[in-house]
């Protein structure tokens, strides 16, 4: 993925999906509705392999 | 532009993304890109809007240099591509533009980001430094802040957009607070974090509060942590697409555009009732003005204290480009709404307080020059104005004079007769005796002192004394 050379904070890009109306609050309750879900769904390997990125918000070096 | 007219030098505020870097050669404002930031660059000339715009003058006249035109002295042949940019006669920072000019700015920023995202393009950065005016007329000029739109992702700049717009314009039009000492006071702008404490209690119900202040700095603290890589890639999964970072730029700009400085409006017929001059006066200062300024050629001229803009107007019929200085946001504000409504292109307003004037900020304080380093005039009309510094701003004479002549340019100056009503409702707030120096003789040996004084001209009132002076070599 490329980079901005601009350091885009997160909360940043998260708040537009509400700025753009309708159709942007529904990818903003989506987005927390998967990360709310995230801990209680079951992974196959591969989905595990693919989000082994930290989870949004995620606090610190836990990992 | 920039501290450098000859030889090659780097723009000192041009660092930031490595894509793209302005530099100066014997006074070209040139534009080097990398091998993607010349790929961005020939996509964006690809588009309808963005020749359309800069025909429109909307965006800086831009062209590209052959690289047999560039001299071997310039030495960096990393770059894949170099643009040539048209100058900026004079340029001014967001923290010396009124309410009305940094709108303007604003809306110029989001209706070209509108554009380019309707034809596959966005922009990297949302900052108010990528604007300047040209007399009342913004202008884009980081032709390097457009790059083609990545499926999925969110406006970049829209963080930089509140910092040093969305936020300032808020702040005065819901708070009544000036945005320019804290657009001043720190050049990346006001941060979430910083404004939201500003609006309390029925604040959050007025039109982009709660979204853009609110729930952005709610969202800025819960996700500091997280890494944009992944915010971008969880945005991607959940649907964002190109349309909403469309209806995202939409939304703001109708915000935007919707956006009142009360105090502006309400002012505005008081405002054009307040003049102590005759007509007869009015006229023969005009003459005089006029007159001075077409003595010797005038690419530059500064009004400082330009009030009303009535003598930078007179300037600027012999002068080549006209800044009008004021410290009073609201008179600056009326004169920059008039002239843009008359599409002038030779006279910059700018607010900027004299006895505080803009310093350098930024990185090593360079980033953004002081205003008095900026350019060189060659012809300074001080106005109505000694009273005001020397008086009220208790600067001496004798600074004034040196100040002036610091400058280097033709000097022409109003003397304000301690008897005169205006000097004398001034002095009354003074103790008695405090400027026991501020007479006209005093005033005049310190001009001759430094001056040549070509002419001069006592106006029908008898209390102001109008120079013309050519400043003599600096003693040695």
């Amino acid at each position: 993925m490329q980079l901005a050379y601009l350091d885009a904070a997160s909360g940043s890009m998260i708040v537009q999906a509400i700025v753009a109306g309708v159709a942007g609050v529904a990818v903003f309750a989506k987005l927390f509705w998967r990360r709310l879900t995230s801990p209680f769904r079951r992974k196959t390997a591969t989905e595990a392999q693919a989000t082994a990125h930290e989870p949004l918000g995620a606090k610190g070096d836990k990992r | 532009m920039g501290p450098s007219t000859s030889g090659v030098g780097t723009e000192p505020a041009s660092f930031r993304d490595p894509a793209s870097t302005v530099f100066y050669l014997d006074g070209h404002v040139l534009r080097g890109l990398s091998k993607q930031g010349a790929a961005d660059y020939e996509a964006l000339t690809a588009t309808r809007f963005f020749p359309q715009a800069v025909q429109a003058g909307q965006i800086v006249g831009t062209r590209t240099v052959p690289e047999e035109e560039l001299p071997a002295a310039d030495g960096d042949s990393s770059w894949a591509m170099v643009l040539e940019h048209d100058r900026i006669p004079v340029v001014s920072y967001p923290y010396e533009w009124t309410f009305s000019m940094l709108k303007a700015a604003a809306l110029l920023h989001l209706d070209l980001l509108q554009q380019g995202l309707a034809e596959g393009q966005t922009m990297k950065d949302g900052y108010a430094y990528n604007l300047q005016f040209v007399g009342a007329r913004p202008v884009f000029i980081d032709v390097g802040s457009f790059e083609q739109a990545r499926p999925g992702e969110p406006w970049a700049g829209y963080r930089q957009f509140c910092q040093t717009f969305l936020y300032p314009l808020l702040l005065t039009a819901y708070k009544g607070v000036r945005f320019q000492p804290w657009l001043r006071g720190a050049v990346q702008g006001i941060a979430p974090g910083d404004i939201r404490p500003l609006f309390t209690g029925f604040d959050v119900f007025k039109r982009g509060v709660l979204k853009h202040v609110v729930l952005h700095q709610a969202m800025d603290a819960r996700f500091s942590k997280a890494r944009a890589s992944d915010t971008r890639r969880e945005l991607q999964r959940a649907g964002f697409s190109t349309e909403l970072q469309a209806a995202t730029v939409k939304a703001i700009r109708k915000l935007v555009a919707g956006l009142r400085w009360k105090a502006g409006e309400s002012a505005w017929s008081d405002y054009q009732r307040t003049s102590t001059y005759t007509d007869a006066e009015k006229e023969r200062k005009q003459a005089f003005v006029r007159r001075s300024v077409a003595a010797a050629p005038a690419p530059l001229c500064y009004d400082l204290g330009a009030n009303d803009g009535t003598y930078s107007r007179v300037a600027a019929e012999h002068a080549g480009y006209v800044v009008a200085a004021d410290s009073d946001d609201l008179t600056v504000d009326l004169l920059f709404q008039a002239l843009s409504k008359e599409g002038e292109r030779r006279i910059l307003p700018i607010t900027l307080d004299l006895c505080d004037p803009s310093p350098g900020l930024g990185w090593r304080g360079r980033e953004r020059s002081a205003f008095f380093d900026r350019d060189r005039p060659d012809v300074v009309l001080a106005l109505a104005l000694i009273h005001h510094l020397a008086i009220t701003g208790n600067v001496p004479l004798a600074e004034l004079v040196d100040w002036w002549h610091g400058l280097g340019a033709r000097l022409v100056v109003e003397f304000v007769d301690p008897e005169d009503p205006m000097a004398d409702r001034l002095l009354a707030n003074k103790p008695a005796g405090m400027h026991g120096d501020y007479r006209r003789a005093v005033f005049e040996r310190l001009l001759e002192e430094r001056f040549q004084v070509l002419e001069r001209e006592e106006l029908p009132s008898g209390t102001r004394v109008l120079y013309h002076a050519a400043p003599k070599p600096s003693r040695a």
